[in-house]
């Protein structure tokens, strides 16, 4: 049970995005991606769902090469998809449904059918609908409500929730934070850790949020100009001479508590 | 500001990118099923939110044509011709081009925005990654909701067309209806139907083709958004100019061979 990139090239026009890039993300481990905007970390995500296919290279998640499926491979691609739940940067909620239909989605498909190995009924639909909405501390009452009907906050949570209903082995976070206030920046980074620790699911997160990998990560992963610039523990990363890392942890230092220190 | 030689090369390649995605939109079609429901779902959507406008636009073609075709009958003491000319350039040409262009800005926009806006704010990556195929769930209702529905409207459009002709040829140019009536046949027969029929299902897939085509790969936010749908009118209007030319003259072609083809079986048989 692992993802795995093995020197994976990707580039848009005359842009390279993802340049050599190989590393392994161990069975119930939090890796963080961090660097600056534009350095394919998003990317890096969408290649391990498939939505994004590599120029060249291979990846792997659980022994499936997700890099040779799209287009040809639908199945096969759908079954990765299944294993991977994935967060993006906006809501990305869909606009026509009710929120409820919104994290219901993932629970009506032929797939998850085929997970359940029996037949999903409305009622079994309900009842993940609602463990997971409690999962992310909203209220039952939105349920009826649609995505615009609520604050982005609360549309961000929903969409986790969304993830979550179909309980995937792989939790991706495409900047879960992106855009929100300090108070529900800090309620989302306790909620990533407490899912990925008490659902033992190995998380990859997108983010600029140093502070938070250094609190949360197993591994961080700095990525500059689509290379891997170093790929290594909290610990570790605080010690590197590395100047872009440097930085980041400068920034870092003036926003964490003074007593701070990693556990 | 793009040059004619590049919006030229332009122009053809998006056309190979729709038809591309045409294909695969067929793919998907024969390769998935339980499309039934949300097709007719969107049918019902997409005639509701048009069928004021095609009729509205549908009696103002027919009372244009007739009031044209009036004045330059009358030079000629043609009138007795008005309603057969009138009709047959209707339900042949003029109808299906402008009753589709009113389409392509009615439903095309609309669908491609819709697309466009799903597309730039992740949910189509969503579909994706909670199992979906994106082409089955949001683009087969939509594509064959447009077609069918774009040639519903283009008959009832046509029709209105030729009643407004009708009531504008007996109220304004003092046409004996009788006579209007009776000129029909002469220029408008089952043929002239079959070649309004023909052009109105190629240009609905136009329409469904390039405005679902422009929103699906739309990318770039607001302003993507505001592209796709500025390169989808344009498009489909330039493909069914195009479309309409490439179709008059195989139409011809296939008119003359057929009969060409009747006479020598008359010469031989009788």
């Amino acid at each position: 049970m692992s993802i795995l990139f093995e020197n994976v090239y990707k580039r848009f026009g005359d842009k390279i995005v993802l340049d050599d890039v190989s590393f392994k993300v161990k069975p119930g481990e939090i890796l963080f991606i961090l660097g600056k905007s534009g350095m394919g970390k998003s990317v890096t995500l969408k290649h391990i769902i498939g939505v994004l296919a590599p120029d060249a290279g291979k990846i792997t998640v659980d022994s499936m090469v997700v890099s040779s499926m799209q287009g040809v491979m639908r199945d096969q691609l759908d079954q990765v998809r299944q294993k991977c739940g994935m967060v993006f940067q906006h809501p990305a909620l869909i606009d026509s449904l009710t929120i409820f239909e919104n994290i219901a989605f993932g629970l009506r498909t032929q797939q998850y059918q085929e997970k359940m190995k029996s037949e999903v009924t409305e009622e079994m639909i309900s009842d993940i609908v609602h463990d997971k909405l409690a999962l992310v501390h909203l209220n039952p009452e939105i349920l009826q409500l649609f995505p615009f009907e609520v604050s982005y906050g609360v549309q961000k949570r929903v969409s986790m929730a969304r993830t979550l209903a179909p309980e995937p082995a792989y939790l991706l976070f495409d900047e879960p934070t992106t855009g929100l206030d300090p108070l529900s920046i800090s309620s989302i980074n306790e909620l990533i850790f407490e899912l990925s620790r008490k659902l033992k699911v190995t998380s990859i997160i997108v983010s600029h949020d140093m502070a938070c990998a250094l609190s949360i990560a197993d591994q961080i992963l700095f990525l500059d100009q689509g290379k891997i610039l170093l790929m290594a523990t909290p610990g570790e990363v605080m010690k590197s001479t590395i100047p872009l890392v440097q930085d980041f942890f400068k920034e870092t230092k003036e926003l964490l508590p003074p007593n701070w220190s990693l556990s | 500001m793009i040059s004619f030689p590049n919006w030229f090369i332009n122009l053809f390649h998006e056309l190979g990118g729709a038809w591309m995605f045409y294909l695969r939109v067929l793919r998907t079609y024969r390769r998935t099923s339980g499309h039934r429901r949300a097709i007719v779902q969107q049918i019902a959507e997409v005639s509701t939110r048009t069928i004021g406008t095609v009729v509205f636009a549908g009696i103002f073609v027919g009372a244009i044509l007739v009031l044209q075709f009036d004045v330059m009958l009358r030079r000629f003491d043609a009138e007795s011709l008005l309603g057969g000319l009138n009709t047959s350039a209707t339900i042949r040409e003029v109808g299906p081009l402008i009753i589709s262009f009113l389409l392509a800005g009615k439903i095309g926009a609309y669908t491609t925005a819709e697309l466009a806006n799903m597309r730039v704010t992740e949910q189509i990556d969503a579909i994706e990654c909670l199992g979906t195929n994106s082409i089955q769930y949001l683009i087969i209702p939509r594509f064959f909701a447009i077609v069918f529905s774009s040639v519903v409207l283009l008959a009832i459009g046509l029709s209105v067309s030729v009643l407004g002709a009708l009531f504008i040829a007996d109220t304004f140019c003092g046409m004996n209806l009788y006579q209007y009536i009776a000129s029909i046949p002469r220029f408008a027969g089952g043929w002239t139907v079959f070649e309004g029929l023909v052009r109105s299902v190629l240009f609905s897939t136009i329409v469904a083709t390039v405005s679902t085509f422009k929103g699906y790969t739309a990318s770039g936010g607001a302003q993507g958004v505001g592209k796709a749908v500025t390169a989808s009118a344009i498009y489909i209007n330039v493909y069914i100019v195009i479309a309409n030319f490439i179709s008059s003259s195989i139409l011809e072609w296939i008119h003359d061979g057929f009969y060409w083809v009747v006479n020598l079986l008359e010469k031989v048989l009788l």
